[in-house]
């Protein structure tokens, strides 16, 4: 599995003016550890995952945590990423969904990540696409949490935002996966 | 499967040099060597070359409309790859594996392994190109369709060729579709084979077939099509669910920079000063706007934040341009303004006097007023753009530019780069189309595309201009504000005697450079804004020949808002008036809406047939469940239209009581749908859209500083927003449809006239705020 689609040292990033203290960091994202120097510590978790790991996976919709873009799991906590410093995420296990499809099942409900993902595509739920990491990743959480999800189960526990309005294929999908009917 | 955006379009017309075309897309006659060229590809294989119409966008005046809008390309490489170079952009509409799906009719493909790729902007691909490739006006499936079966038909055909050459059996000869064998995984390459046992993959046929000369022609039946019209999975899904997808902001290039952008907190200020930048980095001064550049997206954010920047100040005059107070005011006056220009009267030359007359003297009369406000596009990913400025040996001279741009209009991407350097060759531009987070519409503009080749060629190396989600609502292009009075007349019968509908909306195809810049305020219609409120465009009003005598008219505002293409375009507000109107009128009568509506449809059996479909579908004449009540609204339109019914169910909770939309039903005919499900997706995401806009849609801005910063102030509905939808394809023969659009009209009406229903009280204004 390709987790990064680059590792690569950022220009900028060598303190050109001689002005910038760089700090080494090291954060582990699905299973691998990623060691860069940054110039700054408070920078979201987001950035550093897209402009330094290269995990562009991840993405940013709205910057203050209302549309669950930019969510990943954390220690296997459904987390945004957009305005959290990058220092607090230094000691725990981030999968982002570069790293979803090597999900164990999510709880009792037997479903892997990759189980997910062959579902997203049978059910071809994805329009644009953008906002679907988030969605995968949320979708993953809940179902560790609830095996066989009720509808007010998911309206709660799904609260991304989907422009392309794939809320009802996300919902079919949900229910198929966990053996439950679908509203006619 | 089609774009989700608006343009003013007029259905796609085939160029065809040599034979006239005929009105059932079927039986196209094709020149096909005016459009199709064969070459060996590079690495070996064949590369067929098809030459398309030019989307069927309206000319700009003095722009030729003749030429070809560009190429798609068919790719069979020796290796049993199989390439579709698309000039469409891809949205999330799935444009890309629909028009693979059509070439697999004729040519059998194994679908699991279509790679379609978007069409780079550059020499290979029609420098000279206007205003063609451009992604929008639902155009993009149907204007290829008939393209896309001779181009299958062909390159079949230069296979055989092929395999004849190698000994094969020309009378048994046929093209098989390759496949993976579930249980050992084994693929199965595409193949040429006959009855003798010989057998060749195309990839082994293809350099030789590059050389043939194709005879052959379709083999598909209109009528029963194999391919076209089934299911299929979009070959783009399986990227979009590991994190492999690269939109415009996935772009990443060696020594790539990144830029910020803030633009003046007033629309139409500009930069007075600019102060230093702050350490390492580095400041833009783009008049409207200022950017910086810095090692990654937090840092020029950060540092855009430090840079000190005063602005020009608005005049009191240019404050009520861009004031939403003022010009909603504005808009009201205008609907008694003394000048107007005449969209449509019925019988020819009929007056507004004169229509008013009539419906002043029927025992029954509605005068109603409904507002419209403007809306953003608010797509998932914000406006980007990647350049990368190539130097000559000197380090000054530009040599070369490089694109990556989620963009709709790609072609329109090399016009701005030439118009910022008009030295450099349009071969030495090049524009890649990446996925696009959303369209919408707002993905044809060019002013982020300019500002990212500004910054790159101040910074001198590849520079990824990204905007804030503040400021990609801020500075939108914005579906204009508009209110319609609708004056109407009915006997004693409840027959329309008189209709006089009043719109006053600003000018989109003005602001767009659509209509000379001089053409007269007074005589100038913007087909954009009367939408389906006349009988005789595009989307014509479906009671148009129910009523006696009716007159439209337009009153232009002046405005300084930015305008633009918003999902449905005019009809956003042309259907809301009209099927709210129609169905006031039913309400005076003690109608029901539906039977009322019939009544009205007569001669217009395309939508009177959607009507009852999506009755039945929708048990219109049972009871509603308890607490529930249904409206319903049409949706015309050329190449589609749709037939839409709204449950609205009251929902108390604890002394408050709030309303949801619990179900959505809608029957909608595209003609012949390629993808059924895609149509299906299409019309989901259309009705949510318009879902959302209808309810809480509304962009505000407070003497030029925009009132929305984010979605907190723009809300969107969610899961738990999210109705329960039917959709049902009717397929009367109609000539093939656009399909990303005919959603969203008909929601809002279908909304508030289920509303009214359970609650007595109408709303005339969007949004609707339930
Ligand atoms: S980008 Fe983090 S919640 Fe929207
Ligand atoms: S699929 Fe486009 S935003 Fe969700």
């Amino acid at each position: 599995m390709q987790t990064f689609v680059s590792v690569r040292p950022n220009p900028l990033d060598r303190a050109e003016t001689g002005s910038e203290r760089m700090t080494s960091i090291t954060i582990n994202v699905n299973g691998r550890n990623w060691t860069g120097d940054v110039a700054d510590t408070s920078t979201p978790l987001l950035w550093v995952l897209r402009d330094r790991v290269g995990a562009t996976g991840t993405k940013y919709g709205c910057g203050i945590e209302v549309c669950s873009a930019c969510v990943i799991l954390a220690d296997g906590t459904l987390t945004k990423t957009c305005t959290e410093n990058v220092a607090n995420f230094i000691d725990k296990k981030l999968v982002t969904i570069e790293g979803l499809a090597d999900m164990p099942p999510a709880g009792s409900s037997g479903v892997t990540g990759k189980m997910l993902q062959e579902m997203w595509v049978e059910s071809q739920v994805p329009q644009c696409g953008y906002c679907q990491s988030g969605m995968l990743l949320a979708v993953y959480a809940l179902l560790r949490s609830k095996p066989r999800p009720s509808d007010a189960d998911i309206d709660q526990a799904i609260s991304n935002i989907c422009a392309c309005g794939t809320y009802p294929r996300v919902r079919d999908a949900i229910k198929t996966l966990t053996g439950q009917a679908i509203a006619a | 499967m089609n774009e989700m955006s608006g343009f003013p379009l007029k259905p796609a017309p085939f160029v065809t040099t040599e034979e006239p075309a005929q009105p059932k897309a079927d039986n196209f006659k094709l020149n096909r060597r005016s459009f199709l060229k064969a070459s060996i590809a590079a690495g070996g294989g064949l590369m067929l070359d098809i030459s398309l119409p030019r989307a069927s966008l309206a000319s700009k005046p003095g722009e030729d409309a003749s030429f070809a809008a560009g190429k798609a390309t068919l790719v069979i490489g020796a290796d049993d790859s199989i390439t579709l170079i698309v000039p469409g952009g891809e949205m999330g509409q799935g444009i890309n594996s629909a028009l693979a799906q059509i070439i697999a009719e004729e040519l059998p493909l194994d679908f699991t392994r279509i790679r379609t790729v978007p069409a780079p902007y550059g020499a290979q691909y029609g420098t000279g190109l206007q205003a063609s490739q451009v992604t929008g006006g639902s155009s993009g499936v149907r204007g290829y369709f008939d393209y896309m079966l001779d181009a299958g038909a062909t390159a079949r055909s230069m296979l055989v060729a092929a395999a004849i050459q190698k000994g094969g059996d020309p009378n048994t000869l046929r093209a098989v579709a390759g496949f993976t064998d579930p249980d050992s995984g084994t693929w199965t390459p595409n193949l040429v084979r006959d009855d003798a046992g010989n057998s060749w993959s195309y990839g082994e046929l293809a350099t030789e077939a590059a050389s043939t000369n194709p005879t052959t022609s379709r083999m598909s039946d209109p009528d029963a099509y194999k391919v076209i019209g089934t299911r299929m999975i979009r070959p783009d899904i399986r990227e979009k669910v590991n994190g492999s997808a690269v939109f415009g902001l996935d772009v990443q290039l060696p020594g790539m920079k990144f830029a910020a952008v803030k633009h003046a907190p007033a629309l139409g200020a500009k930069v007075s000063t600019m102060g230093a930048a702050p350490a390492g980095t580095l400041a833009v001064n783009l008049d409207t706007a200022v950017a910086v550049v810095a090692a990654d997206s937090w840092a020029a954010r950060k540092a855009l934040n430090a840079l000190t920047v005063t602005w020009t100040s608005l005049s009191y005059a240019q404050q009520s341009l861009v004031d939403t107070a003022t010009q909603t005011g504005s808009l009201n006056s205008l609907l008694s303004s003394t000048t107007s220009a005449v969209a449509e009267a019925k019988p020819a030359g009929t007056s507004a006097a004169t229509v008013l007359s009539a419906i002043n003297s029927q025992p029954r009369k509605l005068n109603l007023t409904y507002s419209f406000p403007m809306l953003a596009h608010a797509c998932m990913e914000v406006l980007n753009c990647t350049v990368e400025p190539l130097y000559a040996p000197d380090g000054v001279t530009v040599s070369a530019i490089n694109v990556w741009c989620p963009t709709q209009a790609p072609d329109w991407v090399v016009n701005t780069v030439t118009a910022l350097l008009p030295a450099l060759p349009r071969d030495k531009i090049s524009v890649t189309t990446t996925l696009m987070g959303g369209g919408l519409g707002r993905k044809i503009e060019q002013d982020y595309v300019a500002q990212a080749v500004r910054v790159a060629l101040f910074a001198k190396a590849p520079v990824k201009l990204m905007w804030w989600r503040e400021e990609d609502f801020a500075r939108d292009f914005f579906r204009p504000a508009a209110v319609s009075k609708i004056q109407v007349g009915l006997d004693a019968n409840g027959s329309i005697q008189g209709w006089y509908n009043r719109i006053a909306a600003p000018s989109v195809m003005r602001s767009h450079g659509f209509v000379s810049p001089t053409a007269s305020y007074s005589s100038f219609v913007d087909s954009i804004a009367v939408g389906s409120a006349v009988g005789n465009g595009d989307e014509p009003m479906p009671y148009a020949n129910a009523m006696t005598r009716r007159v439209v008219d337009y009153v232009e505002q002046k405005t300084g808002f930015s305008l633009g293409f918003w999902r449905s375009v005019g009809q956003s507000i042309s259907c809301f008036a009209v099927e709210s109107a129609i169905d006031e009128c039913a309400r005076l009568l003690g109608r029901d809406p539906y039977d009322y509506r019939l009544s009205l449809l007569a001669g217009n059996d395309t939508m009177k047939a959607l009507l009852e479909d999506v009755a039945q579908l929708s048990s219109w004449k049972s009871a509603a469940p308890p607490g529930t009540a249904r409206g319903m609204a049409l949706s015309p339109g050329f190449g589609s239209s749709a037939a839409m019914v709204a449950e609205v169910t009251r929902v108390a909770s604890g002394s408050t009581t709030n309303y949801k939309v619990s179900r959505i039903f809608c029957s909608v005919d595209c003609g012949f749908a390629v993808n059924p499900d895609q149509v299906v997706a299409q019309i989901q995401g259309g009705i949510l859209q318009g879902m959302s806009s209808a309810r809480w849609g509304r962009m505000q801005f407070d003497h030029g500083v925009a009132q929305v910063k984010n979605f907190s102030d723009y809300r969107l509905g969610r899961m738990a927003d999210t109705p329960i939808i039917t959709v049902r394809i009717v397929n009367q023969g109609s000539p093939l449809g656009g399909i990303g659009e005919v959603g969203v009209p008909p929601v809002a009406p279908a909304i508030a006239n289920a509303y009214a229903a359970l609650t007595g009280t109408r709303k005339r204004n969007l949004p609707l705020g339930i």
